[in-house]
C-alpha cells in the first residue's frame, strides 16, 4: 500500500481570492489579445496561489490514475474526500462521545467487534472509523466487514470498497488481519440491524463465532466495542418481506419517516451517540489450532458478547435521553 | 531419459501455444517439440513438428502415442474465439477437446508431466466473492456464464485424471485475463478504445496479467514439478476506473443490461469487436486471486504487478491511439501548464 502521501489542503483566504481575481483578469487580457482561452489560462496559471496550484495538481494526479488505491480497493484519497460529510454527522448530528479509544491497537493487527444497529443504513462502522481517525493519538483507517448484498448493488458497492469495506467473509477478514490491518466486524449481522425498535440494545446471537476463529487463527487481539445511539437513527417499526424479496434485500424496514417521506425518510434521526472501546481480550495464550475447538470458540464469543452488552447498558445510563 | 524432453503442445496456432513452442524449440533441454491444432501455425516457430488434428474427435488417441512425448501442454482452453474456432463451438473445443486429450494421455505411457492452461473463471464473478481466491476456494461461488461452467466441468475431468494417474505429475494453471500491446484479444481491444464503455455504478477490481509474464509462467510450469491447481496472476489488483485514468481514456457509463450490445456496436467502429459474455460479467464484478502458491511453490515471480502491467499496456497502446486525447486530465493538464 502506498498510502500516507502528503496531500495539499485547500482553503480560500482573503489573499487567495485576490490572487484568483488577478488570475481571471490575466485570462481575460489574454483572450482579448487574441489567445485561445485554454492557452491564456495556462499562461495565467503562474499567478495562482500555491494552494490552488497544489489542488489542481492533486486533481491531475488522480486523473492520471496515480493515487493510493490498494489491492483491496480502499482509496485513501476518496475516503478523505468524503470525510467532511461524516465529520458533520459525527460532531454535529450525533454528537458522538468516545471513551477508551486508546484500547485500539496503534499498529499491527486487531479485531474490533461491535454491536450492529441502524436498520436502513447502519452508520456504526463509519462512526467507529471517525472515532479512531479523530480521537486516537495514532489515527489509522480501519477496514470493515459489510453485508454481502451491498456488493451486488451499483454505486454502493464501489463506494463501500473505496472507503475500506469488504464483503463479510472469514477469508477476507483473515487475509486483512494477516496484512496487519485493523478490522471491524459486526457478528450480529443482519439479525442486529433487522431487529424491531422494541428490541433495541438487546444483543442478538453472535453468528457461529466465526470472528473468534479468525482471531485465533491470525493471533489477533479482540477489542469489544459498545455503540449506543445507532438504534435510534432509523427506528424499525415494521417490515415489508414481500418488497424485500422483490429487490433481493435481506429485509426492508419501515421507519416513522421511511418510506412515508420518500427520500427525506433516508435522513437519519439525530440521536445522541456514545462509543466505548473496551479493554482488549487477550487470546494469545491459545495456539492458532485452538480455532477448531468449538467449546473455546463459543466461550470467547460469549465473553465478548457479555462485555459489549454490559457496556451498552452502562453507556445507555450515562447518555440519558436518546435525542438531547 | 537419454536426450531432452519430448513435448507436445495443443493449440499451437493460438498465441500461447505458439509462444511456448518457439521458446521450447530453442531450449537445449528439449529434444523434440510437436504442435497439435486444427490449422498450421501462422508464423515460423523454429524446429517444431506439426500434427493437424481436431481435439474434439477421438483421432487424437491414435496420433498422440506414436510421438512418444513425455510432456503435454494443453493450450486449447479458449476464453474467446480464434480463427477457425467460432464462439458457438468454444464449448466443444474446451470441454470435449480436453476430455479427448486426457483420454489420449491415458493411452500414451511415456507421459510423465501434464500442464493444463486453464482459467481463473472457475471462481466465478460475484460482487460478494472473497477479494483474493485461494486455490481451494473453487466451487464456492455460483457459476453463471458458459465459460465458467465449461472450466468447472473440464477441471472435474482433470481432477479425475490426476487422481487415477498419480505417477503423472499434472497441474492446472488458472490464468487471470492477459493483456499486452501485441496480444490480439478482446480485452486488449476493449481497453484500446478511445473512450471506453463501463457499467454504470460498478467499478470492478481486475488483475490483468502481462502477456510476457503469462508466457514465462507457462514455461515455468513445464519445468516445475507442481501438482494440482495454481493461480497465475500478478500481485495486487487495480480498479477499472483507475486503469482508464492511467490510460487517459474517458469512460462512458452505460446501464449494465445494455453494456454488452453497446461495446459491440461502439467497438465495431474501431475494429474492436464484441466481448464474450464472461468478460462482460468480469467487467461488472471483477475478480481477484491469491498468487502465493505460484510464487512460493512454483517459484515463479511475475515481472510486473497488476499496476505495472496496466501501465506498460497503456504506454504501448498510446502509440496507436485513435483520435485526440479526450480525457479531462489531458485538458486540465494544459490548463495548469503542467500538461503531458
Amino acid at each position: 500500500m502506498n498510502g500516507g502521501e502528503e496531500r495539499p489542503r485547500v482553503g480560500v483566504t482573503g489573499e487567495d481570492s485576490e490572487a484568483l481575481a488577478r488570475f481571471l483578469r490575466e485570462v481575460r487580457q489574454g483572450v482579448e489579445a487574441g489567445v485561445d482561452p485554454v492557452t491564456a489560462a495556462g499562461d495565467a496559471a503562474g499567478s495562482l496561489p500555491s494552494v490552488v496550484r497544489n489542488a489542481i495538481e492533486t486533481i491531475l494526479r488522480r486523473l492520471r490514475g496515480e493515487y493510493s488505491e490498494d489491492e483491496w480497493g480502499f482509496d485513501e484519497d476518496f475516503a478523505e474526500a468524503v470525510f467532511p460529510l461524516f465529520r458533520f454527522l459525527y460532531e454535529v448530528w450525533w454528537r458522538v462521545d468516545v471513551t477508551g479509544v486508546r484500547n485500539v491497537p496503534a499498529h499491527g493487527r486487531g479485531l474490533l467487534v461491535a454491536n450492529h444497529a441502524g436498520s436502513l443504513f447502519p452508520f456504526d462502522a463509519s462512526m467507529m472509523t471517525m472515532a479512531v481517525m479523530r480521537e486516537h493519538p495514532l489515527p489509522r483507517w480501519p477496514r470493515f466487514m459489510v453485508l454481502d448484498w451491498a456488493f451486488v448493488l451499483p454505486f454502493l458497492s464501489s463506494f463501500m470498497r473505496r472507503v475500506g469495506g469488504v464483503p463479510a467473509s472469514p477469508h477476507n477478514a483473515t487475509a486483512l488481519l494477516e496484512r496487519d490491518e485493523l478490522v471491524m466486524v459486526f457478528p450480529e449481522g443482519v439479525k442486529g440491524t433487522g431487529k424491531p425498535f422494541s428490541e433495541r440494545y438487546r444483543l442478538q446471537r453472535f453468528g457461529r463465532g466465526g470472528f473468534v476463529e479468525v482471531a485465533l487463527r491470525t493471533r489477533s487481539p479482540i477489542v469489544p466495542v459498545a455503540v449506543v445511539g445507532s438504534e435510534e437513527i432509523y427506528p424499525k417499526l415494521a417490515d415489508s418481506p414481500a418488497l424485500a424479496r422483490a429487490i433481493g434485500a435481506p429485509f426492508l424496514p419501515i421507519t416513522p419517516t421511511f418510506p412515508l417521506l420518500g427520500p427525506l425518510g433516508l435522513v437519519p434521526l439525530p440521536s445522541k451517540w456514545r462509543i466505548e472501546f473496551c479493554e482488549e481480550i487477550d487470546i494469545s495464550e491459545h495456539p492458532p489450532e485452538a480455532a477448531d475447538d468449538r467449546g473455546l470458540v463459543f466461550d470467547i464469543s460469549e465473553q465478548v458478547r457479555e462485555t459489549i452488552q454490559a457496556k451498552i447498558y452502562e453507556n445507555l445510563v450515562a447518555r440519558g435521553g436518546a435525542f438531547i | 531419459m537419454t536426450g531432452g524432453r519430448r513435448v507436445a503442445i495443443t493449440g499451437i496456432s493460438g498465441h500461447w501455444g505458439g509462444e511456448l513452442a518457439s521458446l521450447l524449440a530453442r531450449d537445449e533441454r528439449v529434444e523434440y517439440v510437436v504442435g497439435i491444432d486444427t490449422r498450421p501455425p501462422p508464423g515460423d516457430l523454429g524446429d517444431v513438428d506439426f500434427i493437424e488434428a481436431d481435439l474434439r474427435s477421438a483421432v487424437i488417441s491414435r496420433l498422440l502415442p506414436p510421438t512418444e512425448i513425455d510432456t503435454l501442454v494443453h493450450c486449447g482452453i479458449l476464453w474467446y474465439p480464434e480463427p477457425g474456432k467460432p464462439t458457438r463451438s468454444l464449448h466443444d473445443f474446451n470441454v470435449i477437446g480436453t476430455l479427448q486429450l486426457l483420454a489420449a494421455c491415458e493411452r500414451t505411457p511415456t507421459i510423465d508431466r501434464v500442464v493444463m492452461r486453464g482459467s481463473a473463471a472457475i471462481y466465478g464473478c460475484e460482487g460478494a466473492a472473497p477479494l483474493f481466491f485461494t486455490e481451494e476456494l473453487a466451487g464456492n461461488m455460483p457459476l453463471r456464464t458458459r465459460f465458467q461452467r465449461d472450466v468447472s466441468e473440464l477441471e472435474g475431468y482433470f481432477e479425475n485424471f490426476s487422481r487415477r494417474h498419480p505417477q503423472i505429475s499434472s497441474c492446472m494453471l488458472r490464468f487471470q485475463p492477459e493483456v499486452g500491446a501485441d496480444l490480439d484479444a478482446p480485452m486488449v481491444r476493449y481497453l484500446s478504445l478511445p473512450a471506453v464503455p463501463t457499467q454504470l455504478g460498478y467499478d470492478p477490481r481486475l488483475q490483468l496479467l502481462d502477456a510476457d509474464d503469462a508466457t514465462s509462467a507457462l514455461e515455468a510450469a513445464v519445468w516445475s514439478d507442481i501438482r494440482g491447481p495454481v493461480n497465475i496472476a500478478p500481485s495486487g489488483a487495480v480498479s477499472l476506473s483507475r486503469i482508464l485514468r492511467m490510460g487517459g481514456r474517458p469512460s462512458i457509463p452505460i446501464p449494465h443490461p445494455l453494456f454488452g450490445p453497446a461495446v459491440e456496436r461502439f467497438g465495431a467502429g474501431f475494429g474492436a469487436g464484441p466481448l464474450v459474455n464472461d468478460a462482460v460479467r468480469l467487467l461488472r464484478f471483477g475478480r481477484g486471486v491469491d498468487n502465493a502458491r505460484m510464487r512460493r511453490e512454483m517459484g515463479f515471480e511475475p515481472k510486473r504487478d497488476a499496476v505495472e502491467a496496466v501501465r506498460e499496456l497503456m504506454r504501448r497502446l498510446d502509440g496507436r491511439r485513435v483520435g485526440p486525447p479526450l480525457h479531462p486530465g489531458a485538458l486540465l493538464g494544459r490548463l495548469a501548464g503542467s500538461g503531458r
